[in-house]
């Protein structure tokens, strides 16, 4: 990771909104991050945080009745909101690809995986012929690590299993060689083992080919052992960024302190029940006016300025926060 | 105070409290007006059914009343949709046809959901050779075009309206019969079910009071695409003669009346009928996919 | 597989003989004596009953119906005594006007249906979905007939653009050499475009009344298919890549839709049998559907009887050949488990 260099992706601001019959929900409340070549970098939250409309929006595939209502998306240093789909289809899939969850029904099932594959390749390249792209195909399948794969190149996403699935979708993302990655939950659909498969090759190609990588995933051991740099995602809002090491030695939010002590510790073998965190995250169609994570606050709930007034981002030492009492988080942190 | 109390009102059998007829009222008032299309159609609907009943009374004419001297008239205050070759007023037999189609249409609907609903029921909660000859039965049934097999049927029993009836009853049967069957079968293992036998409620109650309410949705929906089905059957049947017969005033037979004289400029005699018949069977398929959309939405379209 | 496949030829063929039976018990219900009919109101009973032993109508009922079943499956379909003719003959000189008119029919459906239906899915466009479902009700609620009866008034005796019913070819133009007995097609193989813009410009407006309900119908679920595979992640991984809009849609999940929209042709056929009836006898068109009425407007049911069951079995073959078609076109079926 190069500290030095301009950031490849760099979010700012960034909004997204749903127009539903229970209201407008505000799905990404004006997030903003830099991601620098090479970086990991992991987004983390529960489902209904935004993180999935997080990477949509960033790719600009978000439709009605949603939309992207505001904030810039550089992609090596050229703005993505506001361009028309065509501008948009030209940098999809090339300088920036996804990697989405849930192979199962993240592949056409009346298609092959060579033809798939084909099309990604011969999107970017209307140049390449048919069978060179084939050729290029059955090299990505041996990249990512399928067995036979001549054979298995026309063979259809149905004989293929979970976890090989997934590697064709990771070989479909890096098939152009792309600047950026957004992985969407890619392991939450699969076995624990070929988990860990699936992100030991995540992390080999990445680092091969010089990717910069958004993970997002609400599993804490994957941010632990993936990536660089971490940030808190919570209704719609990032409300801690900071090193992966810095923030898992301690906390400053009080969300990701509660996430951090809700993770079983088979080293710790601590009797009683698992500290969840009560109720239930916020509706994104009826935010209150303060903090949105107050009612559910072991810090902050009931607190005059907590109701009050929402939390801005700040720095904190070598990390971003949106907490009053972040201060507050930290010393619990150290002393505990 | 007794060591057996009344059972919890969660294991009754009337668990469910009768909907209160006001909300019955205020449902029935959305599902039918609120939406556009929907209350579009019922206005519709209503409209020629008042056409149907009132107009004979309110517009004193006959519709058999042959006067040549009258015959091919443009529409004119006199004769609002004109008259036809043998000098009969059209709108007047646009009312009676109007009441004949819309006399048949809810009758096949309801004859052919309970005769469809009785196999169906029967075969699903009983099987056995019953489920099988029945089935059997309605895919002989199912292997015609519906619309020969009414004309067969018709041909068969003799011309005429009440023939014409019976065939389009029984071409509707296997929709109800097919579709009950596999209500019958889904629910037939369904916890409610069973935990109903084990606190000892007869099969007819269960039926009743448990499956009844279920199948109701489907009943309404199939029963609206049935209601229009039999509209534009009757006239079809009509149309080719197999229907009703000279000088019934119906839709179909009256657009086979002007059929020479609508391209020879005379086009008032077939225009009122058809549009007769395309607003009652368009307003009765809006109404039954509003329905389904209210009662069912997580069923698919049905085609 | 085959099993499968034999199950459902099986349950084809008891199809059949069901409804050979429905047709056999309906139409032996027939009023007037057919011997009679043949024979004329003057016959005497003993030509009458020498009559009847002969045609058959003396034996029991079962084997009556035997002879039914078979004498229709080995081609006798009996002698129409009004034409003149063979039953057989009778349709199968018409039977090309009626598939061309059908088949016509049939493409116009399909191509707006995929069209509209793209259109309306690809991008949320309330308009255009709302102006598609209008149409599909429209399709849905006119009666063929009257439609075709509509057209003609507008477009023939109103504007004069587009010919009038009786013909299938402007009576200026020479026919195309006899290949299939289907004019267009027939115009095409003989590289003759005249002939071929005439006989089209003829069928216009018979082949879109006979088209709108399978239009409706198609559409219809086409769109609602189409929507929910729409909302598939598959679809967004596939923009992902950087494909369009459009591309994506068309590429993507029209050949998902139209698996589960193969399962309509039954029912389009039918309509298509059914419409056929009624659309020929408004536009005078020599098909086979017109032969049936003027059948039954002569009493000589000979032919209907032969149509209706001929009507069935076209029904069950077509659905046959769609189960097929599903095992063969679905890779998932065709390929069997994850290896």
């Amino acid at each position: 990771m190069n500290a030095n260099s301009q950031p490849v992706l760099s979010v700012k601001d960034l909004e997204t909104v749903f127009h539903t019959g229970a209201g407008t929900v505000r799905a990404v409340r004006r997030i903003s991050f830099d991601l620098r070549p090479g970086e990991r970098l992991g987004i983390v939250g529960e489902s209904g945080s935004g993180k999935s409309a997080t990477a949509l929006s960033i790719l600009g595939l978000i439709e009605p009745p949603g939309e992207v209502v505001g904030g810039s998306v550089l992609l090596n240093g050229r703005e993505l909101v506001g361009r028309s789909d065509r501008e948009l289809g030209a940098v999809r899939g090339k300088e920036i690809s996804l990697v989405y969850q849930d192979p199962m029904s993240a592949l056409d099932p009346v298609k092959s995986i060579g033809k798939q594959l084909v099309e990604t390749i011969r999107r970017h390249d209307r140049s390449i012929s048919r069978k060179a792209a084939r050729k290029q195909a059955v090299e990505l399948l041996r990249d990512v690590e399928v067995p036979q794969p001549e054979r298995r190149l026309d063979e259809f996403p149905h004989q293929y299993s979970g976890g090989m699935r997934q590697r064709v979708m990771i070989a479909s993302a890096l098939a152009n060689r792309p600047d950026v990655v957004l992985a969407d939950e890619p392991t939450t659909a699969l076995d624990v083992t070929t988990q860990a498969q699936v992100l030991e090759l995540l992390n080999r190609l990445v680092s091969e080919r010089g990717a910069a990588i958004v993970l997002i995933t609400h599993n804490l051991g994957i941010v632990a052992e993936f990536c660089d740099t971490v940030r808190v995602m919570y209704a719609g809002r990032l409300v801690e960024a900071a090193a992966t090491r810095t923030l898992f030695r301690a906390p400053a939010h009080p969300y990701a302190g509660a996430l951090l002590r809700a993770v079983p510790r088979p080293d710790r073998l601590e009797r009683g029940p698992l500290p969840a965190i009560p109720g239930a995250p916020p509706n994104l169609a009826e935010l209150p006016s303060g903090c949105s994570f107050e009612p559910r606050c072991p810090l902050g709930a009931g607190r005059p300025k907590c109701l009050q007034d929402a939390p801005t981002d700040r720095a904190l030492g070598a990390r971003h926060v949106e907490c009053h009492f972040a201060e507050e988080q930290l010393k619990q942190e150290v002393t505990a | 105070m007794s060591v057996v109390s009344t059972p919890p009102a969660a294991l009754s059998l009337d668990s469910h409290p009768p909907v209160e007829d006001a909300g019955r009222w205020a449902a029935a008032r959305s599902l039918l007006l609120g939406e556009p299309a929907a209350a579009a159609a019922t206005i519709v609907l209503a409209i020629l059914i008042a056409m149907a009943i009132l107009g004979p009374i309110v517009w004193h004419k006959d519709p058999a009343a042959i006067d040549v001297g009258a015959a091919l008239q443009h529409p004119s205050w006199a004769h609002p949709m004109g008259t036809d070759s043998s000098g009969r007023d059209i709108l007047t037999r646009f009312d009676y046809g109007a009441r004949l189609s819309l006399a048949v249409a809810p009758l096949v609907a309801i004859v052919g959901a309970a005769l469809g609903t009785v196999v169906g029921l029967l075969a699903g909660v009983f099987g056995g050779w019953f489920d099988t000859i029945s089935m059997r039965a309605m895919d002989a049934i199912l292997a015609f075009p519906p619309l020969i097999l009414a004309m067969a049927v018709t041909i068969g029993l003799g011309v005429g309206v009440r023939s014409a009836t019976i065939g389009i009853i029984i071409t509707a049967i296997p929709w109800y019969a097919r579709l009950l069957r596999s209500d019958a079968l889904s629910l037939r293992s369904r916890p409610f079910i069973e935990a109903a036998r084990a606190l000892g409620a007869t099969r007819s109650r269960i039926v009743r009071r448990h499956v009844l309410p279920h199948v109701l949705p489907t009943l309404l929906v199939q029963g609206a695409s049935v209601f229009g089905y039999a509209i534009l059957t009757l006239a079809a049947l009509g149309f080719v003669g197999l229907g009703a017969q000279p000088p019934t005033a119906e839709w179909g037979t009256m657009i086979t009346d002007g059929l020479q004289y609508a391209i020879t400029g005379q086009w008032w005699i077939v225009t009122f009928p058809g549009l007769g018949v395309f607003f009652a069977v368009t307003a009765a398929n809006i109404l039954a996919d509003r329905v389904q959309a209210v009662l069912d939405p997580r069923a698919g379209g049905r085609a | 597989m085959l099993r499968f496949l034999s199950g459902r030829v099986l349950g084809g063929i008891a199809s059949i003989f069901g409804a050979s039976i429905l047709a056999f018990v309906f139409l032996r219900a027939i009023p007037g004596d057919p011997a009679r009919l043949v024979l004329g109101p003057l016959a005497s009973p003993q030509a009458i009953s020498a009559l009847h032993k002969q045609m058959g109508l003396d034996d029991p009922i079962y084997v009556q119906y035997w002879r039914y079943v078979s004498d229709f499956f080995s081609g006798h379909w009996g002698f129409s005594y009004s034409a003149g003719q063979s039953v057989g003959q009778q349709i199968g000189s018409r039977l090309p006007a009626s598939l061309e008119l059908g088949l016509w029919a049939f493409l116009f459906a399909f191509v707006f249906a995929v069209l509209l239906a793209l259109l309306s899915t690809y991008r949320h466009r309330p308009v255009i979905d709302g102006i598609t479902r209008a149409l599909a009700f429209i399709g849905l609620g006119t009666p063929p007939f009257w439609l075709g009866l509509m057209l003609l008034v507008v477009f023939f005796s109103w504007l004069g653009i587009l010919p009038g019913p009786g013909s299938r070819i402007g009576d200026s133009v020479p026919l195309p050499p006899k290949i299939t007995g289907m004019l267009t097609i027939d115009a095409i193989l003989a590289g003759d475009p005249r002939a071929f813009l005439s006989a089209f410009v003829h069928l216009l407006l018979p082949a879109f009344s006979l088209g709108l309900a399978s239009f409706a119908l198609l559409v219809r679920l086409l769109r609602a298919n189409l929507a929910e595979v729409g909302r598939e992640p598959f679809l967004v991984v596939v923009r992902s890549k950087g494909l369009g809009r459009w591309t994506a849609h068309r590429r993507h999940a029209l050949p998902n839709a139209f698996l589960p929209t193969l399962t309509a042709s039954g029912l389009i056929l039918a309509q298509l049998i059914a419409g056929s009836v009624v659309v020929e006898e408004v536009f005078n068109w020599p098909g086979v559907g017109k032969l049936v009425v003027d059948s039954i407007l002569r009493q000589d049911f000979s032919v209907v009887q032969a149509f209706i069951l001929l009507s069935a079995c076209a029904y069950v073959a077509i659905n046959l050949v769609v189960d097929l078609l599903y095992g063969v076109l679905d890779p998932r079926v065709r390929e069997g488990a994850a290896t």
